[in-house]
């Protein structure tokens, strides 16, 4: 039990220092004890990447770091999904998010910021980068069977982009089928209500809960 | 045209310099380097002191600053190669940066010039809400509240909300249309205001290189007006942006451009970010050819840069540019509070007299409630601004240090609060366009405490 309590203490570590080898090689290590899936996720990697984003939120750490530890949880989580599949259990995926900056935004910071920490609570994050116009965000929908579209816009100047996204999913009679949700520098509450998305976050941490709040209606 | 030759040179190193992986250029090339150099050159930067008083810092952080430039270059997005630049072609590029300009006609222009640390001579205030949305029916009048104001030296639109009813689309007619409305309703409301020959930054409701390149020109932006352009944060260009460069210098315009380092992205804190802060604004002379540099340094998730996180970086880096070049170098100030708040005014307070007294030439703004709030900015705002520059002038850093800390101490809390304040037409009469007495006399208090502090206003 002791090298056990000491093998969960190291994988949490290395998934707080971003060392996706070391990371990898233990929970597999952790699989092979007899450790269950979804406890490495929730008793391991949840807390720890819990505890990385609220460093990052109070800037003890910075983007480098966070997207390092995301790796490390990315490679970590994919080990740990196909053991769980392997097993006949259900996925562990709590569900998938279209990521992008709408049509004409070529920012990419905060999208990292937020994809990095959906990835790390275990969303699948599909990151259609920047300057996406709707149609694609569409495409990506459909293609990957997507749970939430989560659309980013830093400039007050690419705002109408998302609107017309969401007018783009609900002409085509999809937009039922998905949750939109949206964020970024130049969206206010306000703004995310006019539009019709399903909901706003002012920063990445809560991009996560505001996605997760989403997947249990 | 005289930047054919460097202009040439740039497109030439895009094709030929090395192919490289985006995210390896943010990883190896960008934090990576940020990281040796802040070792290197012993960057530490004060966690608590907002007005650097320490020239031998400033001076490795402009040391350092060069040498990760040129280890590091811009990477350009549509060629995936680095635009490469040895640390002797900087240093040599640099000695022929302009260090004065004129912008704008007749009566109107004015002369912005390269300063030192604790200069006398007073900076130029782009008085403007930077962008900011606003219906149509308040673009005018807003305007006017900036334009007015003796204070104000140049200025720029805020963002419509809609072209004709439609809502704008980038890369489209309505992008076009969309930039030559901007620059209409902003010639009429200069010539409404009685400065018409102003010079104004362009063009803000244009993404795209169409959109931008369309209403620059005859009838259009002006050759005396600043023309602007983003790069992509960080150190990045495209085809794009240097489509908008090129027309730019065909038209022999003032080249105003502006890099905005995301604080707690891939510079880290406060070390690497003073570094690529300066960094960046090299850049913006070295491969972008610019007249005058600009930053708007950016919280990740309050999207100001009135916080210490970046007060303190923004500050130390305009020291170490004006202390190490004849770069003219202006600042973007993005509070978080709006009008109608004293917030706000604090806010202005503090960058303000950082600013000044760090040797920048140039502060654009306020951008009133971060930005993002639709018709939250007001005239009152600048001309407090204008007359903070006049007084900040007088100062040296440590006098500046003593006020800053009384302002930032008056806002600190509301940094995460956020009070937006109120939309134009709830503090200004839009009959008169002149500040409420409600807002009114929230300035006058907020001046009169500053007057106490030691900010002479004579």
């Amino acid at each position: 039990m002791a090298e056990q309590d000491k093998l969960i203490t190291n994988l949490s570590s290395a998934l707080k220092n971003g060392e996706t080898d070391e990371a990898k090689q233990m929970t597999q290590k952790a699989l092979d004890q007899g450790l269950e899936p979804l406890a490495i996720i929730e008793e391991i990697l949840v807390p720890a990447l819990t505890e990385i984003g609220e460093k990052f939120q109070k800037f003890e750490i910075f983007l480098p770091e966070l997207m390092m530890a995301g790796e490390a949880a990315e490679a970590m989580t994919a080990i740990v999904e196909k053991a769980t599949l392997e097993a006949g259990q259900p996925s562990l995926n709590k569900g998938t998010v279209i990521l992008g900056q709408v049509e004409g935004d070529m920012h990419d910071i905060g999208r990292n910021i937020v994809g990095t920490l959906l990835k790390s609570h275990g969303f699948k994050v599909v990151d259609m980068g920047r300057d996406v116009p709707a149609s694609a965000f569409l495409d990506a929908a459909e293609k990957e069977e997507a749970d939430i579209i989560a659309l980013s816009a830093l400039m007050t100047t690419t705002l109408p982009a998302q609107k017309r996204t969401i007018n783009l999913f609900s002409e085509v009679r999809k937009r039922e089928e998905f949750f939109i949700v949206v964020g970024g520098g130049a969206v206010s509450e306000e703004w995310a209500k006019e539009i019709g998305s399903d909901g706003y976050s002012v920063d990445a941490a809560g991009a996560v809960e505001l996605c997760k709040s989403l997947m249990k209606k | 045209m005289k930047h054919t030759t460097r202009l040439l040179d740039i497109v030439e190193r895009s094709l030929r310099g090395p192919l490289m992986d985006e995210e390896d250029f943010n990883d190896q090339h960008v934090t990576q380097g940020l990281a040796r150099v802040v070792k290197e050159f012993d960057i530490k930067v004060s966690q608590d002191q907002i007005v650097n008083q320490d020239d031998a810092l400033a001076d490795r952080v402009w040391e350092a600053a060069v040498d990760f430039l040129s280890e590091c270059g811009v990477y350009c997005q549509t060629t995936n190669r680095v635009i490469e630049f040895s640390k002797k072609e900087i240093i040599d590029i640099l000695r022929y940066a302009p260090d004065t300009v004129i912008v704008g006609q007749g009566t109107d222009a004015v002369q912005e010039y390269a300063r030192k640390i604790d200069d006398p001579r007073r900076p130029l205030l782009m008085g403007s809400s930077i962008g900011t949305p606003i219906e149509d029916e308040y673009f005018i009048p807003s305007m006017i509240s900036y334009i007015q104001e003796p204070e104000v030296d140049v200025t720029m639109a805020p963002t419509l909300t809609n072209i004709y009813g439609y809502d704008i689309r980038t890369r489209s007619p309505l992008e076009i249309l969309s930039s030559w409305r901007e620059v209409e309703l902003t010639l009429e409301a200069m010539r409404r205001a009685g400065r018409p020959g102003m010079a104004f930054t362009g063009i803000g409701s244009s993404i795209s290189d169409v959109g931008q390149l369309s209403a620059d020109g005859p009838g259009g932006l002006r050759q005396t007006d600043l023309h602007t352009f983003g790069i992509v944060s960080e150190l990045k260009t495209s085809y794009e942006i240097l489509n908008k460069l090129t027309h730019i210098l065909q038209r022999d315009g003032v080249v105003d451009p502006y890099a905005n380092p995301i604080y707690g992205g891939l510079g880290g804190g406060m070390d690497g970010q003073a570094v690529l802060i300066t960094a960046a604004m090299i850049a913006l002379n070295v491969v972008f050819m610019a007249t005058c540099v600009g930053t708007s340094p950016t919280h990740p998730f309050n999207f100001n840069d009135t916080g210490k996180e970046l007060l303190i970086p923004s500050g130390l880096s305009f020291q170490a540019i004006a202390r190490n070049s004849k770069l003219m170098s202006n600042l973007t100030n993005t509070p978080v509070g709006g009008p109608g708040t004293k917030t706000l005014l604090y806010e202005c307070i503090a960058l303000t007299v950082m600013m000044t007294v760090s040797g920048g030439s140039r502060i654009l703004g306020p951008r009133s409630a971060t930005g993002s709030i639709t018709g939250h900015f007001s005239g009152l705002e600048a001309r407090f601004t204008g007359e903070l520059l006049t007084a900040a002038a007088k100062l040296d850093r440590a006098k500046a240090e003593e006020i800053v800390q009384k302002a930032y101490a008056k806002y600190e809390a509301d940094l995460t609060t956020q009070p937006y304040g109120k939309h134009f037409k709830d503090v200004y009469d839009l009959k008169t366009v002149q500040p409420t007495k409600e807002w009114q006399t929230m300035y006058d208090e907020v001046k009169n405490e500053a007057a106490g502090w030691g900010l002479s206003f004579d």
